[in-house]
């Protein structure tokens, strides 16, 4: 057994790194592949109304060299990873000359305690509202049913949006944007605590409403199907009560669903961004709006590259975790 | 084939949801034929105007004019003038002045009025009043002035010669006009934008605009994800082994992050609404190709495609002629779900403003990057976002009504 | 004559569908068996066996419903009875029923001796752990598995070991009356064979009170049961002894079934293979005379306006024709 989990802790972690060198890679190369040069289109932003040929053309110099545009791809993508390594993803453009890694350095910590949480909690909540439209049938069900649809299909910004006038500008319940309150300062005392409390409000249960819906419809289908499963059936004939039997279901349905979640993670981070941006939350997709404002090339590199090492650590947490629970993964390896 | 589409015109929720898309679809085809205004034409000076019918003062005045006794109508006119921060303060002046609260109703306008004219005099001193106060309270004196009056208006041009004003013709309050016979009106359901552009006129434009990047994305990626799922799934071998590899890569990695990284290095000026399709459907094929590469292999070892084999049919043959058939329905659910998701994922690109460059054609998500720039939601200008919110998730949500309800035909468990 | 240990009289069920129409899936069946004894049901598939295995266990589930007749097991009528009461009292306990799909029939993610722990707790709380492991590790002996299976979970177990663990859990309790439902019929020959030899000796040994095996092969069931019953469309057409049933069956149906099959059993190999034409009737809106009658190839015209009868012969054999058991030998006779 032990054998068969080791097995597939290396495959996945083996999987995990190719994945990583290869969004790496492609963090890297796809906007170098794109014709066009971004440093032509950032001058030309910031040539704009400038009349002097010369003085556009010593900005276009400068920021070549600051950005090796004009060295050759494969230096190019060493002086990326140096800089990678180094921990400071390079210069920013927008806000020169601090280093990116300086910029988005807060940001991650206000994004993964903003982000993770309100996924788990949409997936525990979409869970267990799936898996009783599955098992209560009837009204519970039909009502729950269209509302799912409904919610899993509307804009992540939309429910941000929507959230934000009802309980931010209308009732005035929360604070409509930031991370805590304009006026304090960052430190360890109850104002300031309580600050941050308020003001992660409304972009958690924004992302968490999003995730309902789609985790709610998964875990219907899983739960009626494992509901009419042969094991049922016989559990029933051999006098097993009910209480019992729906543990059985709910127990091998929940576990395709935790598979699930780290294949949506992706998507989901995605909607979990938006969130950021609406409330404009100091993680790292409101970080990623000001790149693009600011076309700070170097600092949506980073804050993408951030984003898909978040979502892949995330999710090869949850596949090694899945491992443990599920005995069919370790059966299945050391065969 | 007519038998499954009998079957799926029974299904509540598929009739439902393709009746909710037929419609938004006529509406998008008929709309323009019927008001041919370009979506983009700026139409009103200034940002936001509220919904309704727009009236022209000046045809107005030439109109021919009706007298119509309405009762309340005075009543009405001074209580359109009075807003309720108004009467509030009104309210807090006559309190200060020494009248008893309870013997104030701020809803009944007559009585304030009247309460007013006794007691207010600008030369009162009220301990604490700033001045900026006092002044608010004379100009609200001045507005109020002649609110009771009953007399006409007169309406006076300037002789070209003298430059006296002569009058012309007198408005009196029992006056209307038939807005009928006012040549100039113009109905603004849904207000104006942050622009002043036409909010419905540009919200019809865009809800066309972004389905049709949602069908050229849907149709991008599932071409894609059917012909590598066909592939990995038929053949596999090392050549499913590539293909998932990839097919994997790309599901963790989050979509968001490769069209953010690909919509930015295109650039503004050369980002239009097929190129933004294109690139939705480029990074969005892969759950086509996981879906379809699954019943592939489920389907691969039947034994009509074996019969098929040893027959000596080449391969696309028995794709075409075997395979195909088979997975048809679940090809039609995986590309309903990609146009939806590629209609909202324009509207997420867009949001970060790296959607379809703004100066050819709305989408819905450029509306509503426009009204969050613009703090349409803030500002409580509703007009400008919940109409696009709204039609999205229409959109989206008929999608998905369709697919649930196919789903329930061709998976017999899900029935209800 | 033994000590009858279930006992049904005129028993109809019937399913109803979703939109409201009955069908009768099960109508007017009577059967009993005495302890050490056993019965073979055999008919096409949609006969109505199956249901009347699950309808005797008296546990109804929508769309199933209980219609009228009585369930006798052990002396207590069972009929009418709260399922709630039936699975605590009954099932598992009294009656034990092996399914037709016993590869899934075991609850992936839960090992063995954990779902036996759950089958005797059900009916017996307070049952000590040690003693239940030393009960199952003795059942598991006799179908020829070692005690190591219980610490298993049933993806580790090849199909074999599967049918084997099933049978085993059914008897845990040595039920008095077991119901195997074509439990041999995803196995290849030898498996098949030896399952049910390993079922017979549990009758054998005593470790159930009595069997009823129900196949869809009537061949089989000659070296299985010592009674045989053949439903068609939901009726009784022919009860009797095993060797009579199959080596001389007096129903035209009986009589079609025996030669719609090729077994190389001993002494059946000049039985001639005549594939019975055309389908069951829809048992919706059953026809009104004798349910073979469009497939009989000896009908007369009554047969389809009036309700045939069971009748019994001189030896104690049950058929229901309108013939006479010297009729139909002529019949055959002639071809």
């Amino acid at each position: 057994m032990l054998k068969g989990y080791r097995k597939y802790f290396f495959n996945k972690l083996g999987w995990f790194l190719v994945t990583l060198v290869f969004a790496f890679i492609l963090n890297f190369i796809l906007p170098r592949l794109m014709p066009g040069d971004p440093v032509a289109a950032i001058v030309a932003r910031m040539a704009q109304g400038m009349s002097d040929a010369t003085g556009v053309r010593a900005i276009y110099q400068q920021y070549t060299e600051l950005f090796g545009t004009n060295k050759p791809m494969v230096e190019q993508f060493f002086i990326y990873m140096r800089n990678v390594l180094r921990g400071d993803f390079g210069y920013s453009i927008s806000m020169y000359p601090r280093t990116v890694a300086d910029a988005i350095k807060s940001s991650i910590g206000w994004t993964i305690a903003l982000q993770f949480p309100a996924i788990i909690t949409g997936w525990l909540i979409g869970n267990t509202l799936g898996a009783l439209a599955a098992y209560l049938k009837k009204g519970f069900d039909k009502v729950l049913m269209p509302i799912s649809i409904f919610a899993s299909n509307f804009p992540a910004f939309g429910m941000a949006v929507i959230l934000m006038v009802i309980f931010g500008v209308t009732l005035e319940w929360f604070p409509t944007s930031g991370g805590y309150g304009f006026d304090l300062i960052p430190r360890f005392d109850w104002r300031f605590i309580w600050s941050v409390i308020t003001h992660y409000q409304l972009p958690f249960w924004s992302i968490v409403l999003v995730s309902i819906g789609g985790q709610a419809i998964g875990m219907r289908s899983m739960a009626i199907y494992e509901l009419n499963a042969d094991y049922v059936k016989y559990a029933r004939f051999m006098g097993i009560k009910d209480r019992k039997i729906i543990g059985y279901v709910f127990r091998n349905a929940m576990l395709p669903q935790i598979t699930g979640l780290a294949m949506a993670l992706g998507t989901m981070a995605g909607g979990a961004l938006v969130a950021e941006i609406v409330f404009s939350y100091p993680g790292i997709g409101y970080t990623l709006l000001n790149g693009v404002m600011g076309q700070d090339y170097p600092l949506i590199s980073a804050s993408t590259l951030m984003i898909t090492i978040m979502v892949l650590i995330a999710n090869f947490t949850i596949e090694i975790l899945y491992g443990f629970i599920d005995p069919r993964i370790k059966a299945v390896q050391a065969d | 084939m007519k038998h499954t589409l009998q079957q799926v015109f029974r299904s509540g929720k598929f009739i439902f949801g393709f009746s909710i898309l037929v419609a938004i679809l006529l509406i998008v085809i008929i709309y323009p034929l019927v008001i041919p205004d370009p979506p983009l034409a700026i139409i009103a000076q200034g940002t936001f105007f509220e919904p309704g019918i727009y009236v022209n003062v000046y045809d107005s005045i030439i109109a021919p004019k009706y007298t119509l006794n309405l009762e309340g109508a005075a009543a009405k006119r001074i209580a359109s003038r009075l807003n309720s921060d108004d009467r509030l303060a009104m309210k807090e002046w006559l309190v200060a002045v020494g009248i008893p609260e309870d013997e104030i109703d701020i809803e009944d306008t007559a009585l304030l009025l009247e309460l007013w004219e006794t007691h207010f005099d600008p030369k009162t001193q009220i301990a604490g009043m700033t001045n900026a106060r006092r002044n608010y309270y004379i100009r609200l004196n001045a507005s109020l002035e002649g609110l009771l009056a009953t007399e006409a208006a007169i309406i006076a041009v300037k002789n070209p010669t003298t430059g006296a004003l002569e009058e012309k013709s007198v408005v009196a309050q029992s006056d209307f006009v038939n807005a009928n016979k006012v040549a100039n009106v113009r109905l603004l359901p849904l207000g104006t934008d942050n622009f002043g552009r036409d909010v419905l006129t540009e919200l019809i434009a865009a809800a066309r605009v972004s389905l049709q990047i949602g069908f050229v994305a849907g149709i991008i990626a599932t071409s894609i994800g059917l012909t590598l799922g066909l592939l990995a799934g038929y053949i596999g071998g090392i050549v499913d082994d590539i293909i998932m590899f990839f097919t994997n890569l790309f599901t963790v990695i989050p979509g968001l992050v490769l069209l953010i990284l690909i919509s930015f290095s295109i650039g503004q000026e050369r980002r239009g609404a097929t190129t933004i399709a294109i690139v939705i459907g480029l990074t969005s094929w892969y759950w086509t190709t996981r879906a379809v590469r699954a019943q592939v292999i489920s389907l691969r070892n039947r034994d009509h495609v074996n019969l098929s084999k040893l027959s000596g049919h080449s391969i696309v043959h028995i794709i075409l002629n075997d395979i195909l058939p088979y997975i048809a329905s679940y090809v039609v659910m995986a590309m309903i779900l990609q146009i939806s998701s590629a209609i909202l994922a324009e509207a997420g690109l867009s949001i970060l403003g790296l959607g379809p460059r703004t100066t050819e054609v709305p989408t819905l998500g450029l509306m509503m990057n426009w009204a969050m720039i613009y703090y349409a939601h803030t500002l409580g200008k509703w007009w400008a976002y919940i109409p696009v919110l709204v039609t999205i998730a229409l959109i989206t949500f008929s999608m998905n009504l369709m697919n649930t309800g196919l789903d329930q035909v061709f998976n017999p468990a899900l029935r209800d | 004559m033994g000590k009858v240990l279930l006992e049904v009289r005129e028993l109809t069920t019937r399913y109803i569908t979703r939109f409201g129409e009955s069908v009768y899936a099960v109508d007017h069946v009577s059967l009993k068996v005495e302890e050490g004894k056993s019965l073979g049901i055999a008919g096409e598939s949609g006969c109505g066996k199956s249901t009347l295995a699950l309808s005797l266990m008296g546990y109804y589930f929508a769309p199933l419903h209980y219609m009228s007749g009585e369930i006798i097991v052990d002396g207590h009528n069972i009929s009418g009875m709260n399922p709630d009461d039936v699975r605590k009292a009954i099932l598992g306990k009294e009656i034990a029923y092996i399914p037709q799909a016993a590869m899934n029939a075991l609850n992936p993610t839960q090992k063995i001796i954990h779902f036996v722990e759950d089958v005797i707790r059900a009916h017996d709380p307070s049952a000590d752990k040690k003693a239940i492991y030393e009960r199952a590790c003795k059942l598991f002996e006799t179908v020829g598995l070692p005690p190591q299976v219980l610490e298993k979970y049933p993806v580790e177990l090849s199909g074999g070991m599967k049918q084997r663990t099933v049978i085993a859990v059914s008897v845990l309790l040595s039920p008095k009356v077991l119901i195997a439902d074509e439990p041999s019929s995803a196995l290849d020959v030898t498996s098949q064979k030896m399952v049910i030899k390993m079922i017979r000796q549990l009758l054998h040994d005593g470790l159930v009170g009595s069997l009823i095996f129900i196949t869809h092969e009537l061949p089989l069931l000659y070296n299985v049961t010592d009674d045989i019953m053949v439903m068609y469309a939901g009726q009784i057409v022919e009860k009797g002894a095993a060797r009579e049933a199959v080596f001389d069956p007096l129903h035209p149906y009986s009589k079609g079934l025996m030669g719609s099959i090729i077994v190389p059993e001993e002494g059946l190999r000049e039985v001639k293979l005549t594939a019975i034409p055309g389908v069951p009737p829809n048992l919706k809106n059953p026809p009104s005379g004798c349910r073979f009658a469009e497939r009989c190839k000896y009908v007369q015209p009554e047969c389809i306006v009036n309700a045939v009868g069971l009748r019994s012969t001189e030896g104690g054999r049950v058929y229901r024709c309108i013939f006479s058991e010297k009729e139909l030998r002529e019949a055959y006779r002639n071809g």
